[in-house]
């Protein structure tokens, strides 16, 4: 009975421990080795190419400061938020860790996250030179929650051999809805199974994007300016939901609402267009493809937009050595030089600016992923960003429900919408 | 463990098993009709292959070109076998090294269950103790909680006994990992049901002649008991060796990863190297092939057999 | 206490009364590694969690206020909760009943000493063994409402296409389906250890009386078979009650929430919408649920469960 007995302690033991470390959060000193290196680690989710660059430049970093040691650990992105919320909640986060951009209004609430606005405020950040959307994501309520690590923007990305065999014009840069729609029914062929459009619809905010990008077109916007209310339910947003209804009853798009074989369809074949990301590019090996900014309205004064969902380094503080450490890693990660490498290296665009705009930068890349040119140069059509709102999980779920239940059908773009702005709007006011 | 008597006869006794289920009629009159082989293979093939359609599937893609893995629908009868997938995906990671780590947490974990529950499930089964009902029902309790809720104390209570009582029970230790799957309740309930099953008046003889409970327990439960601890010993290597969510929370670094974790490697934040995972998938599962093979053989152990005849 | 079921050791005979008296300390010694282990990892944690589901907490901020019972006055009036709990009822009423009769034919079908039989049994084993992944992507393959194998057959017998996953009254439906294909195995495999238990003898003390052989399979092997089922009933429950993989890999809760479980619902409010405090309630409602059906499954074995 010894046994019983003694293990009855540890459980009490466990108990008053847990209370004590409930209150107290112990602050660990730690990471740093009896010779003075600094340790930093790095939570990502790189894989393949990404993977192999990011490695190198972390080896080249700690080649040239021998009293930092960085690390990294691969980690599945889908979960990783679960895995951060954890280690936050245990007093053990990583130094940086790469975060969707989506999260960010969130991450800002999390008080181990490192406020890096006087950081990037020092001239060689040359903070303004990372592109308008990204910066705005990366800022909420005006901190600095995060370096941007990873930008993208929504185009089309287009069957050349499939618009061929259906007579019609590739799209150009002034491509209105109307020609979208048009051509999408044209590329539709119900007996091959081949489809002009695909459209996610799992209502995720994979959806939603792909909807912001019209409704700020069709001169829209998704909460009101001083983001109390919804404002998704003006004309302009039943004006875009409508072409989507009007897509699906013609049935020209394929609505994916499990939103999983989007990249496989068009890569066999199967479809005249998407909507997606430079990501996707590197997925189509079998089909000759092109890439073009996405359509605007007719006669809208917003012109041709997109939308830009850029992810963020974000620094926790681990004790003032560490955090000092982590964040001149991520300032240099983040400098044009290595910007450049990283991009040609990954096929990702370049988060900067500047060398955006290198021309020899920018052939050299779509050289390596054919239509990535097109993709840098929409980065300068992301004129909006997501209110930075940490209710919104919340209002991009009640706008995907509604664009899906209109893309299947079961229910009208306004009323889908007005339902959708009462939900927004009770959660703003804190319901 | 000693084998009971008669168990020296264990493949005799499988064969009366043939028709234990009674749905076969051995009756004379058949005879002239049968195959050269038993007709059941006639059920049992379609049975077996809808089973394995995901097997086939993972096989077939760990064997794809990245082009032929980017194909919906998908293909199936790929134009040539890329073999070179299984090292390609071995090398992107320490696989060795993850592969050695599920290893020793899953030994870990199977044996301590084995013992702890046995030991639990005898108690639960056969004796009447005071509070046994509501001592059941909270250890049945605790599978009724889902793990996303449970996650976040069970950390912290892990990371207390790293920090307090030894730190190869903390956070990023293989002991992390162990700690709280050493006892479950599934394997306490699965062997209380089991033991229920098996005659008491076997245990009473013996009872009568003096033996303790622990020695009624292994010498005769237990080794009657081989298709039951067998059954458990399987799915308890396969959920430690399969587990996910928790490695990913308690693990931060690298030589601490298990093969699920290292299979990450393959799944970016927007693309999937589908070839790669499924070869990394393939290899993660042979050992538990071999297992259930392994394990088999105590499955179709009669007790009827071994245990009343003998 | 609904747990106990019939219990040999509550009528001992004479011989075994004097051993009697021992008998609490021998139990809770026997009981105690496993209750001690469980308690720390698995009780505590869940008392921990009960009390996050009284407090305000978005898993990001340390200040965790009271709000009472706010959390469970909430999820009364939020109807996407009471269609998760409609939808996790469905597919549980339909999934574990499905399971185990598939389990049971296929279980029997294996029990015999035929050539190649451990390929056979190694089949249902590898269902268990293969990643939920896997399955998922073949289930979005063979159902999907335009290139899907399932579509195909139908057509080709002249049934209309179906859109299965994208209709928001199939989707469902097809979830209970696919996660039957994916635990038959596990039923497969508990049934033929079971199976190893039935005395052969009974069954040729019957046939020789003429029994045919499906009385014998219903008044023989199911009645001895009865533990290992209450087994499956009460473990299919609750893992049907938490079901969250396969919907979180296929159809996220959807089309338009037709699939939205319990936890998936859960979880979504948790890691997604940061109302863990909310997350926790539905949790002890579900949690409560799920303690009142295992209550009622062991009460009712006591009349059907039969034990040596």
């Amino acid at each position: 009975m010894m046994r019983k007995m003694r293990a009855c302690g540890i459980a009490l033991g466990v108990t008053t421990a847990l209370v004590l470390a409930g209150c107290s959060s112990s602050s660990d000193s730690g990471g740093e080795s009896s010779n003075g290196v600094t340790k930093v680690v790095v939570w990502n989710g790189y894989t393949d190419a990404q993977a192999k660059n990011f490695t190198a430049l972390m080896n080249e970093y700690n080649k040239a400061n021998p009293n930092v040691q960085v690390s990294q650990l691969v980690s599945s992105s889908d979960q990783v938020l679960q895995k951060i919320l954890t280690a936050v909640r245990g007093g053990t986060p990583p130094d940086v860790a790469y975060m969707f951009g989506s999260w960010a209004p969130n991450i800002a609430k999390i008080p181990q996250v490192v406020d890096m606005t006087s950081y990037v405020a020092q001239p060689e950040w040359n903070w303004a030179d990372f592109y308008e959307g990204e910066r705005a994501a990366a800022t909420v309520k005006g901190k600095v929650i995060g370096v941007p690590a990873l930008v993208d923007n929504l185009a089309i990305v287009y069957n050349k051999t499939l618009f061929k065999a259906a007579g019609v014009a590739p799209p150009t840069a002034t491509w209105t809805w109307d020609d979208f729609t048009a051509a999408a029914k044209k590329l539709t062929v119900p007996a091959k199974k081949q489809y002009g459009w695909l459209m996610p619809g799992d209502g995720s905010e994979d959806t939603v994007w792909h909807f912001d990008a019209m409704l700020w077109e069709a001169g829209g916007d998704i909460l009101t300016p001083d983001n109390t209310k919804a404002a998704f339910n003006s004309p302009a947003g039943v004006k875009a939901l409508t072409t989507l209804q009007q897509m699906a009853q013609d049935k020209s798009v394929y609505v994916d609402t499990t939103n999983a074989q989007g990249t496989k369809l068009m890569n066999s074949g199967k479809l005249g267009m998407m909507v997606t990301g430079p990501w996707d590019l590197s997925s189509l090996p079998d089909i000759d493809y092109g890439v073009q900014i996405m359509p605007t309205y007719n006669g809208s004064s917003a012109g041709h937009q997109t939308i830009s969902g850029p992810d963020n380094w974000v620094v926790f503080n681990n004790g003032s050595k560490r955090e000092k450490a982590a964040v001149d890693f991520v300032k240099w990660l983040t400098a044009a030089a290595q910007v450049k490498t990283t991009s040609l290296a990954s096929g990702d665009l370049p988060t900067r600016e500047s060398v955006g705009q290198e021309q020899s930068f920018v052939e050299a890349l779509n050289k390596k992923l054919p239509g990535s040119a097109v993709f840098v140069k929409n980065l300068s059509n992301v004129k909006k960003a997501r209110p930075p709102v940490d209710q919104y999980p919340a209002v991009s779920e009640a706008m995907g429900q509604a664009i899906v239940s209109v893309l299947l059908g079961k229910a009208e773009p306004s009323a889908a919408l007005d339902n959708a702005a009462k939900q927004v709007d009770a959660k703003l006011a804190g319901n | 463990m000693t084998p009971p008597v008669g168990a020296s006869t264990a493949t005799d006794a499988v064969r009366p098993s043939d028709d234990e289920s009674g749905l076969e009629a051995d009756q004379p009159e058949r005879r002239r009709l049968r195959l050269p082989f038993s007709p059941w293979h006639l059920v049992l093939i379609p049975i077996a292959f809808i089973l394995i359609i995901p097997l086939l599937w993972m096989l077939i893609t760990s064997l794809l070109t990245p082009s032929e893995a980017n194909q919906f629908p998908p293909v199936i009868i790929p134009r040539e076998l890329r073999f070179q997938n299984y090292p390609d995906a071995f090398t992107t990671a320490p696989f060795g090294k993850f592969l050695l780590n599920s290893t020793i947490v899953t030994l870990v974990v199977v044996v301590s269950n084995l013992v702890v529950c046995s030991l639990a499930g005898y108690a639960f089964a056969r004796m009447r103790f005071w509070g046994r009902s509501a001592l059941f029902l909270a250890l049945m309790a605790t599978l009724m909680v889902p793990f996303q809720v449970t996650m976040i104390p069970v950390f912290l209570i892990v990371k207390w006994f790293g920090d307090n009582v030894w730190s190869f029970m903390g956070i990023n230790h293989l002991g992390a990992l162990m700690l709280p799957n050493l006892a479950t309740a599934f394997g306490i309930f699965f062997l209380r049901q089991f033991f229920q099953t098996v005659p008491v008046e076997l245990e009473e003889a013996a009872r009568v002649d003096g033996t303790s409970r622990i020695g009624v327990l292994f010498k005769i439960l237990l080794p009657l008991s081989l298709p039951a601890m067998s059954t458990l010993a399987a799915l308890t290597i396969l959920t430690s060796w399969n587990d996910f969510l928790w490695p990913l929370i308690v693990v931060t670094s690298q030589d601490q990863m298990t093969v699920p974790l290292g299979l990450s490697y393959f799944q970016g934040a927007h693309t999937t190297d589908w070839p790669l995972l499924m070869a990394g998938n393939v290899m993660s599962l042979l050992p538990m092939l071999v297992v259930f093979v392994v394990a088999q053989r105590y499955f179709v152990q009669s007790v009827a057999a071994t245990g009343l005849k003998g | 206490m609904a747990t106990v079921t019939e219990d040999p050791a509550r009528r001992p005979p004479g011989a075994l009364r004097r051993l009697g008296r021992s008998e609490h300390a021998t139990g809770w010694a026997l009981a105690s590694p496993g209750v001690i282990l469980i308690g720390i990892f698995g009780l505590l944690p869940v008392l921990l969690s009960l009390k996050l589901s009284f407090q305000k907490s978005d898993l990001l901020t340390p200040e965790t206020p009271w709000v009472g019972t706010a959390n469970y006055r909430k999820l009364f009036n939020d109807p996407v909760f009471a269609a998760a709990i409609e939808h996790t009822l469905i597919f549980t009423a339909l999934f574990v009943p499905g399971t185990m009769l598939v389990g049971l034919l296929v279980a029997v079908a294996m029990n015999r000493s035929i050539r190649f039989i451990s390929v056979y049994r190694t089949a249902a084993y590898v269902t268990m063994a293969v990643s939920t992944i896997s399955e998922g992507i073949i289930f979005l393959w063979l159902t999907d409402k335009d290139y899907g194998l399932v579509n195909s057959a139908l057509n080709a017998v002249g049934i209309s296409s179906q859109p299965f996953l994208s209709s928001t009254s199939q989707a469902l439906y097809v979830i209970v389906a696919m996660t039957i294909w994916g635990w038959t195995g596990f039923a497969v495999i508990i049934y033929l250890a079971a199976l190893q238990g039935v005395p052969v003898e009974l069954h040729e003390a019957a046939a020789i009386d003429g029994a045919s052989p499906f009385t014998r399979f219903r008044t023989i092997t199911v009645p001895l078979l009865s533990p290992a089922s209450l087994f499956l009933v009460v473990w299919l429950t609750i893992n049907a009650l938490q079901l969250f993989d396969e919907v979180y890999l296929t159809t996220r809760g959807g089309p338009l929430r037709a699939t939205t479980v319990i936890v998936y619902y859960l979880w979504d409010q948790a890691f997604v919408q940061f109302q863990a405090g909310y997350a926790a309630a539905m949790a002890y409602v579900l949690f409560v649920v799920i303690l009142i059906i295992t209550a009622i499954q062991f009460r009712i074995s006591r009349r059907y469960v039969h034990y040596s």
